[in-house]
């Protein structure tokens, strides 16, 4: 009976009910689809910066990472490549020589970071030669083939088959040159990218600063369901008994920005939906005590036939549940209806007018957010929702169970 | 649910009294207001007895105490001091969550205005005593229809209050009050809003439930037709017991 009550009071007024009602599932619908979008929109964007880093976990020469110092480099390479390639959870190896110089032609001189890949190797993290827009990428035929950044081209005025002197430090600190010949033009899309990236094979850069059979970055991803903060420990425990120092860091060591970055966003993400819904809490608490001092003279009378203070105010929170469960009802419809377009269609950052859009050096002009579920996520922050609303009417109630049913029945007399 | 000892205590059905003690015994009570620094004295040391079966009425001016005694007797207010004793129950020992259990076990109440749950149907509010109870939906509809139907209101159940008159309205509060058959029935002013025809026609109800049931009545009002029909009369003056006939 007391639930039969509580409904029907809910609909007493009919309009307060459905702003109240609106309020919560908007918020949770708002809450739901947020979440969605901010779980898919930091997974991309850490991918991304995996993908940037050069892989979920790096090997270098110890120290590498901090001074990109060229005489840094990973010897013997192919058994350090082998040993990572043997650890369990490892999806690929990609083998790289990072050169920092200048690149110079007739019509004059740029700084460049020259990246000797192997292609095929580079595949499953991310295909450069998707951003190819002229000539070739690094087919294997070339001889000392050279790629390099569209705005780099313009700025040296070269064209396909254009030589290309590169000037950069060996692995003993000399100065040494190296002539290329350019075989493909790439736009990434990131400006600064384009006026700075080239890549040549892994042999070619070998060959230009005397490297031999050494390397100066092992880039690996990480296998379905393996954390790369694991891996890292598995590869640097594999490398253990090796004669030489290297380091091994998973990305979020290498680029701890962009981790720093989503956390912190995660955390105005919680501010900005705690302030949200405690606007609309104090808002349910403020019409609840309203309610209250409507019906002080009606829960006086059902006080005076017998029910218990307690009672009552199971009755004041069994409308606040009804009401909850039809707004979080009409909140997760149109929340999960928000999160299957979202994930069907996604939202482009670049649509939000963002084109140039960088988090730590890395570019996110190109990211596109779907909607990601994370149910246990969802069920806490539901559970959060349907607690605080209900919560939101404790007071209320409380006041409804201390009403003397004397003062009470008088109270508009 | 309501405590078994109150609801043991209201199964043995109306009037019954403990012992040869009268059903409502009253003694010294008295209950002061405060109003800030000011202290009005609502009752000053009544005493009163009432037995099972009584058909008896307060009257007085307003304000002479008759709401207070009869809030009191119900044990809707404490006392200030003195104490009440209803079916053997010392009601002004009880604490607010007994007090609403000794209510419903033993008290009917009917009101002045107000009477009903608004969002109920008259049905649905004659029956509510019996379904805080706890008693089955059949037993439930067995005891209120035949009721509903003495009151002329059987084919009114579905209706809300607002959809009655304010005469309806007090004969579905007289059912609610007697449906759990309880040992007393407080009405307070219950005809202070009817007409006289429509008051004349309750009070027969009362009177007619009253003889057949056993149940005892006690009003409070100043209303004449009242006045004429109760057979006891209690008078109230600021408070105090000015007149009564004798109990039972």
């Amino acid at each position: 009976m007391l639930w039969k009550i509580a409904w029907r009071n809910l609909w007493r007024h009919r309009g307060r009910t459905i702003i109240m009602t609106s309020a919560v599932a908007l918020a949770y619908a708002l809450m739901l689809v947020g979440m969605g979008l901010n779980d898919d929109g930091h997974r991309r964007m850490l991918e991304e910066a995996a993908r940037a880093a050069g892989g979920q976990v790096l090997v270098h020469a110890d120290e590498y990472w901090n001074t990109r110092a060229s005489d840094l480099v990973i010897r013997d390479a192919a058994q350090v490549a082998g040993r990572v390639g043997a650890v369990d959870g490892v999806r690929a190896v990609m083998p790289r020589v990072l050169l920092t110089g200048l690149v110079s032609t007739a019509a004059g001189t740029r700084p460049a970071l020259l990246q000797g890949i192997e292609p095929a190797a580079e595949a499953p993290l991310h295909d450069p030669a998707e951003d190819l827009v002229a000539g070739t990428f690094l087919t294997g035929d070339e001889d000392r083939p050279i790629v390099l950044g569209a705005r780099l081209v313009e700025e040296l005025g070269v064209g396909l088959g254009g030589r290309v002197v590169l000037t950069a430090s060996d692995v003993d600190g000399e100065v040494t040159r190296a002539l290329f010949h350019l075989t493909g033009v790439i736009r990434t899309g990131t400006r600064a990218l384009d006026e700075i990236l080239a890549y040549t094979t892994v042999e070619a850069a070998r060959e230009a600063v005397s490297m031999d059979d050494k390397l100066t970055q092992i880039g690996v991803l990480a296998g379905d369901g393996h954390n790369p903060i694991e891996l890292a420990g598995a590869i640097a425990a594999a490398l253990d008994d090796l004669p030489q120092d290297l380091e091994v860091l998973p990305w979020q060591e290498a680029v701890p920005e962009m981790v720093g970055f989503t956390e912190l966003d995660d955390a105005f993400g919680y501010v900005y939906m705690a302030v949200i819904f405690l606007v609309v809490l104090f808002s349910i608490a403020n019409t609840f005590l309203m309610a209250v001092l409507e019906r002080v003279r009606e829960l006086g009378l059902l006080s005076a036939l017998g029910l218990r203070g307690r009672r009552v105010a199971h009755l004041l929170l069994a409308e606040t549940a009804l009401m909850t469960v039809l707004a979080m009802g009409i909140g997760f419809a149109v929340g999960f209806a928000g999160h299957l377009a979202a994930a069907q269609w996604g939202i482009s950052v670049a649509m939000w007018g963002l084109e140039e859009i960088e988090i730590s050096g890395i570019d996110m002009a190109d990211l596109v957010i779907y909607s990601e579920i994370r149910p246990f996520k969802w069920f806490m922050g539901s559970a959060l929702v349907a607690v605080a609303t209900i919560a939101s009417s404790l007071y209320p109630a409380w006041r409804a169970s201390r009403l003397a049913p004397a003062e009470a029945m008088r109270f508009f007399e | 649910m309501p405590n078994d000892a109150f609801a043991q205590g209201a199964a043995a059905g109306p009037g019954t009294a403990v012992a040869d003690r009268p059903l409502i015994m009253v003694r010294g009570v008295t209950r002061v207001y405060r109003q800030g620094a000011l202290e009005v004295h609502a009752l000053r040391g009544v005493d009163l007895d009432i037995a099972g079966g009584e058909f008896c009425g307060l009257v007085g001016p307003s304000g002479s105490g008759k709401t207070t005694l009869l809030n009191v007797i119900g044990g809707l207010d404490h006392p200030t001091a003195g104490t009440v004793h209803v079916a053997g129950h010392a009601v002004t020992e009880l604490d607010k969550g007994d007090a609403a259990d000794f209510r419903l076990a033993h008290v009917g109440f009917i009101f002045q205005a107000y009477n009903l749950v608004p969002v109920l149907t008259a049905y649905e509010n004659a029956e509510f005593t019996m379904l805080l109870r706890g008693v089955p939906a059949g037993e439930r509809r067995r005891t209120v229809m035949p009721l509903l139907e003495r009151v002329g209101l059987a084919t009114e159940g579905n209706r809300k209050p607002h959809e009655l008159s304010g005469g309806q309205q007090q004969r579905v509060a007289i059912v609610r009050a007697l449906a759990t058959r309880p040992d007393i029935v407080l009405a307070d002013e219950p005809t202070a809003n009817l007409d006289s025809e429509t008051s004349s026609g309750l009070l027969d109800l009362m009177d007619e439930l009253n003889r057949e049931l056993g149940t005892t009545f006690l009003f409070s009002s100043h209303d004449p037709v009242v006045i004429e029909r109760v057979r006891r009369l209690i008078r109230l003056r600021d408070g105090r017991v000015v007149e009564a006939d004798a109990a039972g």
